[in-house]
């Protein structure tokens, strides 16, 4: 230790004696504070519109499907379908989301605060994807369970009743699949930009711009090539995932997957990793410089 | 070079910032070599390619981050005040700006399309769609500069644009065909190339009188919104 430069004078505030909390409390606090600035709670009017259109959206949607369900009796789209269907809506919601929650962080410099608290770096990555991945979870597993409401009501006896709840269950857990990979491909890019337009701009990018990819190798003369097509899109990735689990007579289709299910999920989940991991070492040189 | 355009252009190209632009031209050239040495004719890979990843992907995405970024970022963090207090006619701040715009997208949207029409055809497709992408840069940068003034947040409108009419409907609604961009820069690239390989939706001189009508319509309506400008603090 070197001798000190200056010295901290007392002048006089009233000193602090209560208990510090630590750092899984400051976690649970930035979680709960991004999860709230996500469908903009505690912040103006403008910053509610976008993300509770979107919730209306799903909620629409979703009393549409209970609707024909309870007077047809038809499944219109099933459980695992639903946050396909909406998967465009689900770009737009992570593009708009993912750099309000990092990019303004980045803007207007205020991380050294954050990181001079017990928070590591890893901490805030965690939390912040954490919060956008309850998010989606939130309104897209909503949207199936408003859903699954209707279908309890409208089929006859305890074991379908049970049966349907399964499904649904089976469906929350998919959407959380999809949570996961778009949120940490969203709040990588996000991360990496400090200004929220551009990098809204730039995870919309990346999600528009791989699916002609997929495209492309369709028309490859190789049938291999049209089995692998869709690990190269996340939207398709995750599809094939879901094919795999929910859907396995469909492999025999023109555009199906294949024997290649095992290899989509192990893609999916190597996709999460390296996105968490550059996401975490994204912050770990963000707090040191 | 007037002075503003000149600023402009250091704003957008300063910095690491000017990065962004080049991942999305590369990954299109990228894709469209793939088909090519496997040998799958053009007639197959040339819609996805060009149609799918240049039109409807990355001349808007690439628009929209410049459009955006040459009236919307100052407007962001407040220094569009410093222009905006110099003796200049409004007039004269939008259109050097809007201009920068235009080159930028124009310059990164020409070079992959050239490479990739060459790959699928040969030089007249090429220039084909040059001046095709260039007609598609014109209309969306000045939509996107436009909106900038327009909306405190141009990219949330600028994305469900892109994303829902642009992406979505002219697509699937036959409809709204004669009311989108991107169909406008396909006829008029598909009628400057003569090419069986692209095939616009909208006619020739709707398509050219269309473009017109938006071009000057958005600029006016950018000119008009500038020179009534009110300076508000930070909202959100």
């Amino acid at each position: 230790m070197s001798s000190p430069a200056g010295v901290i004078h007392d002048i006089g505030y009233q000193r602090y004696e209560g208990e510090r909390l630590g750092r899984g409390d400051v976690f649970l606090a930035l979680y709960t504070q991004s999860l709230r600035s996500v469908f903009g709670l505690g912040r103006n009017f403008k910053a509610k519109i976008f993300p509770w259109l979107v919730v209306s959206v799903v909620a629409i949607v979703g009393i549409v499907i209970m609707a024909i369900r309870a007077q047809t009796g038809e499944v219109v789209i099933s459980y695992s379908m639903l946050p396909q269907v909406l998967g465009t809506l689900m770009v737009l919601f992570v593009a708009i989301a993912a750099p309000e929650l990092v990019s303004r962080d980045l803007h207007s410099g205020v991380l050294p605060l954050y990181f001079s608290r017990p928070l590591r770096p890893a901490d805030y990555a965690l939390a912040k994807l954490a919060a956008l991945v309850s998010a989606i979870v939130m309104v897209w597993g909503g949207g199936q369970v408003l859903v699954f409401i209707g279908a309890a009501f409208s089929v006859k006896g305890f074991t379908n009743v049970m049966n349907e709840l399964g499904d649904a269950g089976l469906g929350v857990i998919y959407t959380a699949l999809y949570a996961i990979v778009y949120g940490s491909i969203a709040v990588l890019v996000a991360s990496l930009l400090k200004r929220r337009a551009v990098a809204a701009a730039a995870v919309v990018g990346t999600f528009l711009i791989t699916a002609p990819i997929v495209g492309v190798f369709y028309i490859l003369p190789s049938e291999t090539a049209h089995q692998l097509a869709q690990l190269f899109n996340p939207a398709s990735l995750v599809g094939g995932v879901g094919d795999w689990l929910f859907e396995p007579t469909s492999s025999s289709e023109e555009l199906g997957i294949g024997p290649f299910g095992p290899l989509y999920a192990a893609v999916t989940l190597g996709l999460i990793a390296l996105c968490v991991t550059l996401l975490i070492a994204r912050y770990r040189k963000v707090s040191q410089s | 070079m007037s002075t503003v355009a000149w600023i402009t252009t250091r704003g957008l190209l300063g910095r690491r910032r000017f990065l962004l632009l080049l991942p999305l031209p590369i990954l299109m050239i990228g894709v469209a070599l793939i088909p090519r040495f496997e040998g799958v004719s053009p007639q197959q890979w040339a819609q996805p390619v060009l149609v799918a990843m240049g039109f409807i992907t990355l001349l808007p995405i690439v628009s929209l981050i410049v459009g955006t970024g040459v009236l919307g970022a100052e407007i962001d963090d407040g220094t569009i005040t410093h222009i905006l207090s110099k003796p200049l006619a409004r007039w004269k701040i939008v259109v050097p700006k809007l201009l920068v715009a235009i080159g930028v997208t124009a310059a990164s949207a020409a070079v992959p399309f050239y490479i990739v029409g060459v790959l699928a055809s040969g030089p007249r497709l090429g220039v084909g769609l040059i001046v095709g992408s260039t007609v598609g840069a014109v209309l969306y940068s000045t939509i996107f500069v436009a909106l900038s003034l327009i909306s405190r947040r141009p990219v949330l409108l600028g994305l469900v644009y892109v994303i829902i009419w642009e992406g979505l409907l002219s697509n699937l609604v036959s409809g709204t065909r004669v009311l989108s961009v991107q169909q406008y820069a396909l006829t008029i690239a598909d009628k400057a190339s003569a090419s069986d390989l692209l095939s616009g939706n909208v006619s020739f001189p709707v398509a050219v009188v269309m473009s017109i009508v938006v071009t000057v319509g958005f600029l006016a309506l950018a000119i008009r919104k500038l020179s009534s400008f009110s300076v508000t603090g930070e909202t959100s």
